[in-house]
């Protein structure tokens, strides 16, 4: 084993390259490992163990879950919501990545700016905005006074403005995705289908749209996912009315300090989100998502 | 082409509400109102002087330069170690380093606020960095493995057999071609710790207020106007690290 260890310290990296039985790769990764597995998959651990034990050992939070109505109802909203956002953000984004992808040039760059600074903008920032433009002092507002249509109905607070906020910041995660699989999506195949007589129309349909599949299923999937556990945007936009997943535990820990029952619905979201992750893997493989 | 018109429209739906925050941060109104009934600078006045804004300012930069410093010593071996080697495991350890990308943040918030809550580590900016170190490892992992699947390993077998030992090699070829795209990995690591909110939020309490969790608060509590200078001053900075990860990828594209 010494020997191992000092071989490959003297070695260069290309060499050893391909030698299953060598300590190097685990020197270099067994400290991220360890971080992740001490620092973050413990504490998670630690969140399934309260789940059945705060109070006392029991299934009983669970069982709540899954058969008191009003958590029943989170439940499904949270997949509702989250459909139909993943379903908004494809309607807008596809078309964002289509223009990114098939036009070169500065409307390529320019959008592809656009979707990267809207990318990096916090939350907050995204969520704060629509606070001001759904308000009642906001635009909106004025357009409908200016218009004469009397005052505006209420935008705030409800499944519509968090809803739509969550498109809004969904939406750069969903371009990004067809983007990467659409620019890989090789021209000559449109330009192949043209010469044999396809209309533009019956080239995207049956040539561009089945090659993009792999990215609308990739970037669905981020969007859906990241949906499920969504926070910051439903709490600040939406109403305690129609909650989410996420709301549910904040309200649990902050109002109740139900930390049991907190926990447990946190599982529930995990293990459904790590189900359809699972899904996807089977069917195409994670690394592709990442990718 | 209403295909380029569709897309223009969408491109017009993410900037526009972002851009609003601009012209509210100059307005003279007390709540959010729009468009602004005046424009002045005193909000940007108010924000530069307000001890209870600027703390979470310098609270964020602090933990982000923290976190990132964490996420980078861990990342930059891993990255090595799993891009060059085969062995037993891989796939599995491919899942630990992207587990905190794969756990919703609202999960691993909860399991912060009680695990880091025993260890009394809440509300302190130890705390902080620490979550924020685990959950920037996947974001640097993929850009920072990536970099190095594209890097051509003749360049150091090349200097190798020029005379160079491993280390010369690293110092001299190896580390000059990765730069570029460390930095970007690492600008992503601090990115995303920077606007982290979640975590952040459950874990923050009152000693280690980061810019997110402040704004978080302000937003549900009273309607403060700062919140439009923060904003503004946040996009401006988003613009600039945009406009420097586009040269540094021109760059590294360049040299690859």
């Amino acid at each position: 084993m010494a020997g191992q260890l000092s071989a490959a310290a003297v070695h260069p990296d290309g060499v050893v390259r391909g030698a299953t039985r060598n300590a190097t790769p685990w020197l270099l990764l067994v400290p991220s490992c360890l971080a992740l597995v001490l620092l973050f998959v413990v504490p998670i651990i630690y969140v399934l163990v309260l789940s059945v034990t705060d109070p006392r050992l029991s299934l009983a939070h669970y069982q709540r879950i899954f058969t008191v109505p009003v958590y029943t109802r989170v439940m499904v909203n949270t997949f509702v919501t989250s459909l139909l956002v993943t379903a908004l953000c494809l309607v807008i984004g596809y078309p964002i990545a289509y223009v990114m992808a098939r036009r070169g040039g500065w409307v390529s760059t320019v959008l592809l700016t656009i979707v990267a600074m809207s990318f990096w903008t916090g939350f907050l920032v995204r969520t704060y905005a629509w606070l001001v433009i759904l308000g009642s002092k906001g635009p909106v507002a004025a357009a409908y006074g200016a218009l004469g249509l009397g005052p505006a109905p209420q935008l705030l607070f409800n499944t519509f403005s968090s809803t739509l906020g969550m498109t809004h910041i969904l939406l750069p995660y969903m371009v990004l995705a067809l983007y990467a699989t659409m620019k890989k999506i090789d021209p000559n195949h449109l330009k192949a289908a043209a010469s044999l007589g396809a209309r533009p129309a019956a080239a995207f349909r049956q040539v561009f749209l089945p090659l993009s599949l792999p990215g609308v299923v990739n970037g669905s999937l981020l969007v859906f996912v990241s949906c499920l556990g969504f926070f910051v945007t439903p709490v600040l936009l939406g109403t305690p009315r129609d909650m989410m997943i996420s709301q549910l535990i904040n309200q649990q820990i902050e109002e109740l300090l139900a930390f049991g029952f907190a926990s447990a619905v946190a599982v529930v979201l995990l293990v459904a989100t790590c189900a359809v992750l699972a899904i996807y893997n089977h069917y195409a493989g994670l690394d592709r998502l990442w990718g | 082409m209403p295909v380029l018109v569709l897309a223009l429209l969408g491109a017009l739906f993410l900037l526009a509400p972002i851009l609003i925050v601009v012209p509210m941060s100059f307005s003279t109104a007390i709540s959010f109102a729009f468009p602004p009934p005046g424009y002045w600078l005193g909000y940007y006045a108010k924000y530069f002087t307000s001890e209870e804004w600027l703390e979470p300012t310098l609270n964020s930069v602090v933990i982000a330069l923290g976190a990132t410093t964490l996420t980078m010593l861990l990342v930059v071996p891993a990255a090595f170690g799993y891009v060059r080697y085969r062995f037993r495991g891989k796939s599995l350890v491919n899942l630990l380093i992207m587990a905190p990308l794969i756990v919703p943040h609202v999960v691993s918030a909860l399991a912060y606020y009680g695990f880091l809550g025993r260890a009394k580590l809440t509300g302190t900016l130890l705390g902080v960095m620490v979550a924020h170190g685990m959950l920037a490892v996947p974001v640097a992992f993929l850009v920072i493995s990536a970099t190095l699947k594209g890097f051509d390993q003749n360049l150091e077998r090349a200097a190798m057999s020029s005379g160079a030992g491993p280390f010369r090699t690293f110092v001299h070829v190896t580390l000059p071609v990765l730069r570029p795209g460390m930095l970007v990995g690492a600008l992503f690591a601090f990115l995303s710790s920077f606007n982290e909110a979640v975590v952040a939020i459950f874990i923050g309490g009152r000693g280690a207020v980061t810019l997110p969790k402040k704004m978080y608060e302000s937003i549900r509590l009273e309607s403060d106007p700062i919140i439009a200078v923060v904003s503004t001053l946040l996009v401006s900075a988003v613009v600039l690290g945009v406009l420097v990860s586009m040269f540094l990828r021109r760059r590294s594209a360049h040299v690859a």
